[in-house]
């Protein structure tokens, strides 16, 4: 039987493959697409990397450094290869995959499933209008355009203000498209400082905010949307409809998850949209693991990295016994959106790295750890949070000793 | 004079950085920090960027090869580097960091190959 079988061969599932090979353990990486590197492969701007590597990175150089260690360590890879069924009992783990080669039954010790996130998509925001060709996800705008070299148009409007929007606004405009015009319902771009300034305020490329796209019109082909204007709470202004001629609409909605194809039943919590995981990011199923994307989306996936890396500790102990106590539940308190992990239970004398997605934009703030009763057992000082950027605290497992729950929030002065 | 606005990078915050330059002298506005002050001068007198973008590619398993400068070039030259690739087509093998073309633009940076691409 195989120490440990890991589901998708993005940066997280290769990062936790590689970990545990390094100490030895006898690892399988089963991976959907014809490569690994997951969607790495498609960013090839820069800036990844500066917490792990310390320097930054192109999307493809980050993976390739994973890709030639999982190679020199001759981790087995199934490409091409799609999980059917996952079952985990008592002591036993199998996943059925149907490969190039015929149906793989792996059974397993350990599993760690690393299938990253999704777009959303147009129907979960309700949007209006006809469905003709030339309306895609920002993902698959990107891929067709960094792989294949392909444009999906030429008169571009990009729903969304987030990083994933940007930077596909900026492949769009230097590959040569005649325009781009970026609509969100916020007041402001959701994303990161970094590319509201590099991938847009460097090119001039238009954007309205508290601007939505009602509808889509056109018959074989987009040939244009119907934007209307909202107020802060995201409702149409009556009388600021618009048509603005284009060819393409992009979907740049946000990610979430990709749990749909998790095919086991573990616990989930509704906050983060992905499964609850302890501070080793195990599942609520034993001996499954989940790490990066799928857990939480990331901002960095350094940090979605540093998940992978604690969760290969967290196999190791689980595979050589480890201990367990009664759970500490972790919980969003006020101004904190979500945060993982939920809960604390392994013996360990680490501290536990939690984090954080803020709900506010403030300076100067502690994130505060309360037990039951609100009394403050730690602060941690935050120089300034917002939404868009992940916080990370690390926890002294001290704090957390004899509880049974404490909530973290974001003290107001 | 030369006054420009620009968004800080370096640090969630993203303070709107008012930067004015005089001859040699340099005024930043709007920073919180001194990392601000200094980035804020930076971008005024040396804006540079990594460009990437994506090369035909012949014989690999995909058409399009992604490259980028070695090292950051100055902003106001990055559509002319995007421009001088658009016609450059490269063969299969490729290695990860191997030079594509020399000296783009007359900037002094070379575009290289992003990752490998082996012959399919």
């Amino acid at each position: 039987m195989r120490g440990v079988t890991v589901i998708g061969g993005g940066p997280s599932g290769l990062a936790a493959a590689v970990g545990l090979a390094e100490k030895g353990y006898d690892v399988a990486v089963v991976e959907v697409m014809g490569e690994l590197g997951g969607m790495l492969t498609q960013c090839i701007h820069d800036g990844f990397g500066t917490k792990v590597f310390g320097e930054a990175l192109s999307g493809p150089e980050f993976s390739e450094r994973l890709v030639k260690k999982a190679r020199s360590l001759g981790l087995k890879v199934f490409l091409n290869t799609y999980v059917k069924e996952v079952r985990a009992g008592e002591g036993f783990k199998e996943v059925v995959a149907v490969s190039p080669g015929g149906v793989q039954r792996l059974q397993t010790r350990a599993i760690v499933y690393a299938i990253g996130c999704r777009e959303r998509n147009g129907f979960e925001i309700r949007l209006g209008g006809t469905r003709p060709a030339g309306v895609y996800t920002a993902g698959m705008v990107q891929r067709l355009v960094n792989l294949y070299g392909v444009l999906p148009g030429r008169r571009i409007v990009i729903m969304g203000g987030g990083d994933v929007g940007m930077i596909v606004a900026r492949h769009l405009h230097l590959e040569g498209v005649e325009s781009i015009l970026m609509v969100f319902p916020e007041a402001g771009f959701a994303g990161l400082p970094r590319n509201v300034q590099q991938c847009v305020l460097d090119f001039g490329i238009p954007f309205r905010p508290r601007t939505v796209v009602k509808k889509v019109i056109g018959r074989e082909r987009v040939e244009g949307v119907v934007l209307t204007r909202v107020d802060e709470k995201w409702n149409p202004v009556e009388g600021t409809e618009e048509f603005h001629a284009c060819d393409t609409v992009v979907l740049a909605l946000g990610l979430v998850p990709y749990t749909g194809e998790l095919k086991l039943g573990v616990r989930m919590d509704p906050a983060t949209r992905g499964p609850e995981v302890n501070e080793f990011f195990e599942t609520s199923v034993e001996g499954v693991f989940a790490v990066g994307n799928l857990v939480q989306v990331f901002d960095y996936v350094d940090d979605a990295f540093e998940t992978a890396c604690i969760a290969a500790r967290g196999v190791e102990k689980y595979l050589n016994g480890g201990l367990k106590t009664a759970p500490v539940r972790l919980s969003p308190g006020g101004n904190v959106r979500m945060l993982a992990p939920q809960r604390v239970e392994w013996v360990d004398d680490g501290d536990v790295p939690v984090f954080l997605r803020p709900a506010v934009e403030k300076a100067n703030v502690r994130v505060v750890v309360r037990n039951r009763e609100g009394r403050i057992l730690g602060g941690f000082f935050k120089r300034y949070v917002r939404p868009s950027t992940l916080e990370r605290i690390d926890v002294p497992r001290s704090m957390l000793s004899n509880l049974q729950e404490v909530s973290i929030d974001i003290a107001e002065d | 004079m030369q006054r420009i606005e620009l968004l800080c990078t370096r640090c969630p915050r993203g303070c709107l950085l008012r930067v004015t330059v005089v001859e040699s002298r340099v005024v930043v506005e709007g920073n919180e920090c001194p990392v601000g002050e200094k980035h804020g001068a930076e971008e005024a007198l040396n804006p540079r960027r990594i460009v990437s973008t994506t090369v035909r590619i012949i014989g690999a398993r995909l058409p399009r090869l992604p490259v980028r400068t070695s090292e950051p070039v100055l902003k106001n030259r990055v559509r002319d580097v995007v421009a001088a690739l658009k016609n450059i087509v490269v063969e299969a093998p490729v290695k990860a960091g191997q030079v594509i073309l020399k000296n783009v633009v007359d900037t002094g940076v070379d575009v290289i190959a992003e990752r490998d691409m082996e012959r399919a």
